[in-house]
C-alpha cells in the first residue's frame, strides 16, 4: 500500500496535485475544531470587510469572518459527501456484485431497477423530497435521499467486473467449498472491485456536493447549518454580486472547487493505476 | 433480425418498467406534499385582500369541488393512470382553468430545444476534440484543452450559470440574462425572431456546455488511446493509410460506440442540470414551471411535468439504446 | 496536423458567431420597435405569470393581478392612498361622491360619475356595478363570490348613476369591499361578461379596460405584458389629474433581486418593485439616477403593514403573555435594524405601523402613555420602554453614513420610527421563571421538563429582510439559552401560516389602510369568533389566534360606528394599550419596501418629499404615477 501510494506520487503529476488540493480543503475543515467565532452567529466581526491581514478572506454582511465560517462550512459539505458516498456504495456494492454472481432473473430484475435510477431525472425528486419533508429534512436525511438515488451507475460497473468474476476458477472453488453466496461475495470478490469503489466513491463524492451546493444554494436545505452552498444562499440573500462584496461568493465557490479537481484528480489517477496500460505508459514500463 | 427484435422488446419492456416506477414515486411524493392545493388557494386570494373571515369556509367547499379533489385515494390514484394514457393531466390548479397539458405544451419546446442542442453539442465538441487529444497526443493546445475541460467538468451547474451571468450580464453586459426572446417580437419563423430566440438561448447553452464537455473530452481520450494502440491501427500506420483516415475510419468509429450509451445515461444527468440553468436564466422551460408549480402547492402541474419528463426522458433512452446495435455491430444483442 | 488546423479555423468561425450574436445588453430587456422615451418599464413581483393569457380577476385563481391589469385597465369605486394622496388621501374614483349609509349602516348608497367609458366604446353606468356584484353572487367560488353572498342582500339600481346595496346586517366597513388600498372589488364589464357561460372560466383574453390602458401585446410565456395609452383616455376617471405621461407601459419578470439592480443599471427596468437593502445601496452609488422613497437613507417606502414575529398562541408555551413579553425583552431591535434593513427600519413598539398618518395618531401621541408602561415581573416592576432606541440606530449609522443620516429628531422619527422596548435579559429571566420554566446549565427547560424549543419560519428568497430579522431574532434568543432555530417555508408559508404550522412566524398580522386612521382592516378578522380551532386553517389575519375578550369590545364598538367617526382613534388607542400588554405578537417595524425608480427617461415619480402616491408598483394606486411622471428630454 505504501509503496503504492510512493509510487503514484513519484510518477503521476495529476495523483500529487490532486492529494495537495483535497489536503488543503480537508486542513480548511479540520481549523473548523479551533474557530475562535461558534458557526452560527452573527455581529461578531465588523460588516463587509474586504479581504486583510485582520479577516484573510474577508467579512460577510452578516458580520462573520468568512475564514473561519467557511471552515465549518466545508466541514459540513464534506461530511454530506463522504456520508453520501459511504452510504452509496453499500447500496452498489451488494447489489453490483450480487447481480453480478448470481445472474439470471435476479441480475435481471435488479440492472431494471437500477436503470430505472439511471435514467430517472433526479434534481425533481429531490426537490419534491424537500417540500414534503419541509423542517424534517436534516442533513443526514438528505444524504440518505442522496445515496438512494445515487448508487445506479457505479452498481452497473461493478456488476460488469462481478460478471467477469463469475466464471473465474476460484469462485467454482468457492462454491464446492460450500462458501454461502454473502461469504462468496464479500470474500472472494470484494478484493477485486475495491479498486473501483474508490476511484467511483471520489466522483460520487463530487457529484452529491454538487447536488447540495445547488439545492443550498436554492434554500432547499437546512439553513441553519452552515455549509458551502448555505453560504452562496445567504449571499445572494444580502445581493453580495451588486453590492460588490464579490469575497462572500469567490471564496466559497473557490474552494469548493479546488475540492472538485481535487476530489477528480484522485479518482482519474486512481482509475489510470487500475488500468495498467496506461499505467506502463507512465510510469516508463516501471513495476513493483 | 430476430435476435434484434427480441433485444428492441427486452428494451421496450424496460421502457415501461422505467416510467410505471418513476411515475410511481412521483405520484406518491407529490401526493405526501403538506401543501393543500385548497388551503394555498384560499391562503393566496385573500393574503392582501379585505375578506371577511367568515367566508373562507364557502369559499374553500366551492374550490374542492370546482378542483375534483373528492373521491378516495384509490379512486384518485386511478383516476390519475386513466388520465397519464391519454396525456390528460387536468386543469393546473394555480393557472386554473388552463389544463396542465397546455402549460406544459408551451413550455417544453424551450426546454427540449436547449437540451437538444446541448446534448448535441457538448457530445460532438467534446468527442471531436477528446479523439483529436487522444490521437494527437503532444498537442499543446489539445493538452491545455484537457487541464480547463477537466476543470470546469465537476462544477455544478448552478455555480457554472451564476458565473456566466455574472461575467456576461454584469461585468461586461452583452448578453441577455432573462428570458427566452426579446419583448414585443412576434413569434414565428420570422429571421428577427429566431435570432432573438438564439441570442437568449446563449447563456444558458454555454453554461450547459461548460459543464457537459469534460466528461465527453476526457471519456473520448482515454477511448482513443486505447484503440491507437490496437493492432490494426499500427497495421493501418504502417501501411501508409492517411492519418485522417485512421483517424475517422478506424479510430474514432470504433471508440465511438460506448460514448453512444453514454449519451442516453447523461440524459438524465443534464436534464437536471437544464432544470437549475433554466431557474437562473429565467428561461421559459419546464424546469421554472415546476418550480412554479412546486412552491404554489400545484400538485396536478408538478406530477404532470415530472410524468413527462420521466417520458421524456426515458423514451430518448430508449431510442439510443434501439440505435445503438445498428452503429456498434460488435453487440451482441442475444 | 492538418486537420487540427481546420478544426482551428471552424473554432474561429464558431467563435466570430457568437461575436456576432453578442451586443449591449442594453439593447437586450427592452421591447422591441417602441421608442423608450414613450415607455415606462415596471417591475410585477408575481414574477413569470403561469395563465400568461387569463384575465378574468374576478375568478378566483385570477392569477395575474398585478401585471398592470388592476393598475392601468381596471377601476371600482373609491381609493384610499397610503401616503398623501393625488389630491388627498380619499378618492372618488368611479363614485362621484362618499358612500352614504342609512342610520343603521343597513344599506349603503352609491352616486356614479358619468362619461366614463369602456375600451370598446361602451359606456360604464350603474348596471356593470350592480352586474358585478350579481355574478359573483350568483356563481359560487369566484373572488369575492362569499364575502359578497354573506353581506348582500339586493343590489338596486334606480337610474343608470345610482347604486343603493342592501345589505343583510349592519356593517359601516361595507364600503371598504370597493376601496383599493392594494386592490378591491374591481368593476366587471356587463357586456362582456353576461355572455360568458360560466364566468370562473372565462379567461377575458382580450381585457377591455376602464382605465386609461388598454392590452397592447404580451408573452405567451408570461414575463412580460405591454399596454398601451387609450385613445379616448379623457373618458376615463384617471382623466381628472391630466394625461398619463407613457404612451407605453411594460410589467415585465426581471428575476431575482441581483438581476432587478442590473436591469436598473442598464436602463431596462425604470421601476423595481423591491431589493435587498444592499442592492439599494449599490443603486444609490453607481446609478445616480436612480431615487427611492427617502432621497437618501433608509431610501425605502414604509407600507402600511407591520412586519412581526408573530407567536402561535394556541401552543402552551405561548399561551402566558409572560412568555410573550419575556421573548420580546430579548429581542435587540437594534440587532435586527441592522440585520434585516442594515439600519433602515422604521421602528415600532406597538401594533400599529408606523407609516402614513399612523405616527402622529399612535406613535407619537402615546410616548408618555409607553414611557410609563410598567412590567410586573414577580420580583420587581419594570419600566421597559426606550424612546432613545430609534435616535441610537441613526446614531450608530452616522459615522459610516455621515449626513445621510438625519440629525433633526423629526426627522429621524420619520424615517428610523420613535422608541422601542429594551433588552432586559435579566427581566425576561424572572418573567420566565414565573412562568414555571427554569434553567438546566445552558438550556432553558418548559414547565413540563422538555427544552424550550422555538422553531421561527421565515419565507426565505421571497423575503429576505424578515428571513434576516428572524435569524436575528433566532439568534438572540439561542444566545439566551432557548433552543431557537430557523425554518425556511418558501412557497409554503401562505399555507403554514394559515395551518398554524409554526411556533414563531416572520410575517404580518396587522396591515392598515395607512391613509386612515380606521384600523378595523386587519382588526375586525381579530375577533375571538374567527379563531380556528388547533389544527385548522385560520381565517386571514389573526395568525396569531389570539383573542381576548376586551379586544372582541373593542372591535365590536368599531363596527357599530362611522368610518370618519373620530371615535374610531379612541378606540384604535385602547387597542394598542390592551395589545402591548398582551403582545400577541412581537411588533418590529414597517415594511419598508425598496420601490427604486430610475429617472433616466422619466421624473416626477412619489417620495417622500412628493408623496402623492404609493410608488410600489404591485398596487392598484400606483396608477396616479402615470399622469404625475413627464418625459425627460
Amino acid at each position: 500500500m505504501f509503496v503504492v501510494l510512493r509510487d503514484l506520487l513519484r510518477y503521476n503529476g495529476e495523483f500529487l496535485a490532486g492529494i495537495l488540493m483535497t489536503g488543503v480543503v480537508v486542513a480548511m475543515a479540520l481549523l473548523s475544531f479551533v474557530s475562535p467565532y461558534p458557526p452560527l452567529d452573527q455581529f461578531v466581526a465588523p460588516m463587509d470587510v474586504p479581504p486583510s491581514g485582520a479577516h484573510w478572506f474577508g467579512t460577510t454582511s452578516r458580520g462573520q469572518d468568512l475564514f473561519w465560517l467557511l471552515t465549518y462550512s466545508i466541514r459540513n459539505t464534506l461530511a454530506f459527501g463522504l456520508l453520501v458516498a459511504i452510504l452509496s456504495r453499500i447500496l452498489s456494492l451488494s447489489i453490483g456484485l450480487l447481480a453480478g454472481y448470481r445472474g439470471g432473473w435476479v441480475d435481471r430484475v435488479l440492472m431494471s431497477i437500477n436503470d430505472t435510477f439511471i435514467v430517472i431525472p433526479l434534481f425533481p425528486i429531490l426537490v419534491l423530497f424537500y417540500f414534503v419533508m419541509r423542517d424534517n429534512m436534516s442533513w443526514v436525511m438528505l444524504a440518505v435521499l442522496t445515496a438512494l438515488l445515487g448508487w445506479s451507475y457505479d452498481a452497473r460497473l461493478i456488476r460488469s467486473v462481478a460478471l467477469s468474476l463469475r466464471h473465474r476458477e476460484f469462485t467454482q472453488t468457492a462454491v464446492f467449498s460450500g462458501m454461502r453466496t454473502h461469504e462468496i461475495l464479500s470474500r472472494e470478490h470484494l478484493p477485486f472491485v475495491l479498486p473501483i469503489v474508490f476511484s467511483t466513491s471520489l466522483n460520487n463524492m463530487n457529484w452529491s456536493i454538487g447536488l447540495e451546493v445547488t439545492l443550498a444554494v436554492l434554500g432547499f436545505t437546512d439553513i441553519n447549518r452552515p455549509s458551502v452552498g448555505g453560504m452562496i444562499y445567504w449571499a445572494n440573500q444580502h445581493s453580495a454580486v451588486v453590492a460588490g462584496v464579490w469575497w462572500w461568493i469567490a471564496f466559497p465557490v473557490g474552494l469548493v472547487v479546488m475540492l472538485f479537481i481535487g476530489l477528480y484528480l484522485l479518482a482519474i489517477s486512481m482509475n489510470e493505476y487500475i488500468d495498467p496500460r496506461s499505467r506502463l505508459e507512465r510510469g516508463g514500463g516501471r513495476k513493483e | 433480425m430476430r435476435a434484434y427484435a427480441r433485444y428492441a422488446f427486452g428494451r421496450f419492456l424496460q421502457f415501461l418498467l422505467v416510467v410505471f416506477i418513476g411515475i410511481n414515486i412521483a405520484y406518491i411524493i407529490t401526493h405526501a406534499t403538506p401543501i393543500d392545493p385548497v388551503e394555498h388557494t384560499v391562503s393566496v386570494a385573500t393574503a392582501f385582500g379585505h375578506t371577511a373571515p367568515e367566508a373562507i369556509e364557502s369559499m374553500r367547499q366551492s374550490l374542492r369541488e370546482l378542483y375534483g379533489l373528492t373521491g378516495s385515494p384509490i379512486e384518485q390514484y386511478l383516476n390519475f393512470w386513466r388520465r397519464v394514457l391519454v396525456a390528460d393531466f387536468g386543469p393546473s390548479l394555480s393557472a386554473f382553468p388552463s389544463p396542465v397539458s397546455t402549460l406544459i405544451g408551451r413550455a417544453i419546446p424551450w426546454t427540449v430545444g436547449l437540451l437538444g442542442v446541448a446534448t448535441i453539442l457538448t457530445w460532438i465538441i467534446g468527442n471531436l476534440l477528446g479523439g483529436l487529444a487522444g490521437y494527437y497526443r503532444r498537442s499543446r493546445i489539445l493538452k491545455g484543452f484537457g487541464i480547463v475541460a477537466m476543470a470546469l467538468h465537476p462544477m455544478p451547474y448552478y455555480i457554472a450559470a451564476i458565473l456566466l451571468l455574472i461575467v456576461f450580464g454584469y461585468l461586461w453586459p452583452i448578453l441577455p440574462i432573462s428570458g427566452g426572446s426579446q419583448m414585443n417580437v412576434a413569434r414565428g419563423w420570422s429571421s428577427e425572431y429566431i435570432l432573438s430566440v438564439v441570442r437568449h438561448s446563449m447563456l444558458p447553452l454555454l453554461s450547459l456546455l461548460l459543464v457537459g464537455l469534460g466528461g465527453w473530452f476526457v471519456g473520448m481520450r482515454s477511448l482513443v488511446s486505447n484503440v491507437v494502440t490496437e493492432d490494426y491501427v499500427v497495421y493501418a500506420e504502417l501501411a501508409g493509410v492517411s492519418k485522417r483516415r485512421i483517424l475517422t475510419a478506424y479510430v474514432m468509429r470504433n471508440a465511438i460506440a460506448p460514448q453512444v450509451t453514454g449519451l442516453a445515461i447523461s440524459l438524465g444527468h443534464v436534464f437536471s442540470g437544464a432544470l437549475i440553468t433554466e431557474r437562473v436564466f429565467g428561461y421559459p422551460g419546464i424546469g421554472s414551471l415546476l418550480v412554479d408549480g412546486v412552491h404554489a402547492g400545484d400538485y396536478s402541474l408538478v406530477l404532470g411535468v415530472t410524468t413527462v419528463s420521466i417520458v421524456g426522458v426515458s423514451l430518448a433512452v430508449l431510442v439510443i439504446d434501439l440505435i445503438y446495435p445498428l452503429i456498434d455491430p460488435r453487440v451482441t444483442v442475444s | 496536423m492538418k486537420s487540427a488546423a481546420r478544426w482551428l479555423a471552424a473554432g474561429v468561425l464558431a467563435g466570430s458567431t457568437f461575436w456576432g450574436l453578442i451586443q449591449p445588453a442594453n439593447a437586450q430587456g427592452i421591447p422591441k420597435d417602441i421608442p423608450r422615451n414613450q415607455l415606462l418599464i415596471l417591475e410585477n413581483p408575481e414574477g413569470t405569470v403561469k395563465n400568461a393569457a387569463w384575465f378574468n380577476i374576478w375568478a378566483i385563481n385570477a392569477n395575474s393581478q398585478s401585471n398592470g391589469l388592476q393598475q392601468a385597465a381596471l377601476d371600482t369605486l373609491w381609493y384610499i392612498d397610503p401616503n398623501s394622496g393625488i389630491d388627498g388621501v380619499w378618492d372618488n374614483s368611479l363614485a362621484s361622491e362618499k358612500p352614504v349609509y342609512n342610520a343603521n349602516f343597513t344599506e349603503m348608497r352609491v352616486k356614479l360619475r358619468r362619461g366614463i367609458y369602456w375600451s370598446d366604446g361602451v359606456e360604464f353606468t350603474s348596471a356593470d356595478v350592480k352586474f358585478t356584484v350579481d355574478m359573483m353572487v350568483k356563481t359560487p367560488g369566484m373572488r369575492w363570490s362569499a364575502v359578497l353572498a354573506n353581506a348582500v342582500e339586493t343590489v338596486e339600481t334606480p337610474d343608470a348613476e345610482t347604486v343603493i346595496f342592501k345589505l343583510k346586517r349592519p356593517n359601516s366597513r361595507f364600503h371598504s369591499l370597493f376601496t383599493v388600498r392594494w386592490n378591491a372589488i374591481w368593476i366587471a364589464p356587463k357586456h362582456i361578461f353576461e355572455k360568458a357561460e360560466d364566468p370562473n372560466k372565462f379567461a377575458f383574453e382580450k381585457p377591455v379596460s376602464l382605465s386609461a390602458y388598454v392590452l397592447h401585446s404580451h408573452d405567451p410565456d408570461g414575463k412580460w405584458y405591454i399596454w398601451q395609452r387609450r385613445s379616448d383616455w379623457q373618458r376615463t376617471s384617471l382623466a381628472r389629474f391630466g394625461e398619463p405621461a407613457p404612451r407605453y407601459l411594460a410589467y415585465v419578470d426581471p428575476g431575482p433581486p441581483d438581476k432587478r439592480v442590473i436591469a436598473q443599471m442598464n436602463k431596462e427596468l425604470d421601476v423595481v418593485h423591491d431589493i435587498a437593502p444592499e442592492g439599494m445601496f449599490t443603486l444609490a452609488r453607481q446609478n445616480p439616477t436612480s431615487k427611492a422613497w427617502f432621497k437618501g437613507f433608509p431610501f425605502g417606502h414604509p407600507d402600511p403593514t407591520l412586519p412581526s414575529a408573530i407567536f402561535n398562541t394556541q401552543l402552551d408555551m405561548f399561551k402566558n403573555k409572560d412568555v410573550r413579553w419575556a421573548l420580546t425583552l430579548l429581542v435587540d431591535i437594534k440587532a435586527v435594524s441592522m440585520a434585516s434593513y442594515r439600519g433602515a427600519a422604521t421602528i415600532s413598539p406597538i401594533h400599529v405601523p408606523p407609516t402614513g398618518r399612523h405616527p402622529e395618531t399612535y406613535h407619537l401621541a402615546m410616548q408618555d402613555w409607553l414611557a410609563d408602561f410598567e412590567i410586573d415581573t414577580g420580583k420587581r416592576k419594570i419600566k421597559p420602554y426606550d424612546r432613545t432606541m430609534a435616535r441610537q440606530i441613526a446614531d450608530s449609522l452616522r459615522p459610516s453614513m455621515g449626513n445621510q443620516i438625519p440629525s433633526d429628531p423629526k426627522d429621524i422619527a420619520k424615517a428610523f420610527g420613535t422608541g422601542w422596548w429594551k433588552p432586559d435579559p435579566q427581566a425576561a429571566t424572572e418573567l420566565l421563571e414565573r412562568a414555571g420554566f427554569r434553567k438546566q446549565g445552558n438550556q432553558w427547560l418548559k414547565p413540563d421538563g422538555t427544552p424550550f424549543v422555538i422553531r421561527v419560519v421565515v419565507e426565505g428568497d421571497a423575503r429576505p429582510i424578515m428571513t434576516r430579522a428572524g435569524s436575528m431574532i433566532a439568534q438572540s434568543w439561542r444566545q439566551f439559552g432557548i433552543d431557537a432555530r430557523v425554518d425556511v417555508a418558501a412557497g409554503t408559508l401562505l399555507t403554514r401560516r394559515a395551518a398554524g404550522d409554526f411556533d414563531v412566524i416572520l410575517s404580518w398580522s396587522v396591515e392598515t389602510w395607512g391613509g386612515h386612521q380606521d384600523l378595523s382592516f386587519f382588526m375586525d378578522s381579530w375577533h375571538s369568533a374567527y379563531v380556528a380551532p388547533p389544527g385548522q386553517s385560520q381565517p386571514s389575519r389573526n395568525w396569531q389566534r389570539w383573542s381576548h375578550p376586551e379586544l372582541d369590545k373593542i372591535i365590536e364598538q368599531i363596527r357599530g360606528i362611522d368610518f370618519d367617526d373620530p371615535k374610531g382613534i379612541e378606540l384604535g388607542k385602547e387597542f394598542v394599550k390592551l395589545a402591548t400588554r398582551e403582545m400577541p405578537v412581537i411588533p418590529l417595524m414597517s415594511y419598508n419596501v425598496f420601490t427604486v425608480a430610475d429617472e433616466t427617461y422619466w421624473t416626477g415619480f412619489p417620495t417622500a418629499d412628493n408623496p402623492y402616491a404609493n410608488p410600489v408598483p404591485n398596487w392598484g394606486n400606483s396608477r396616479y404615477m402615470f399622469v404625475k411622471i413627464k418625459p425627460k428630454q
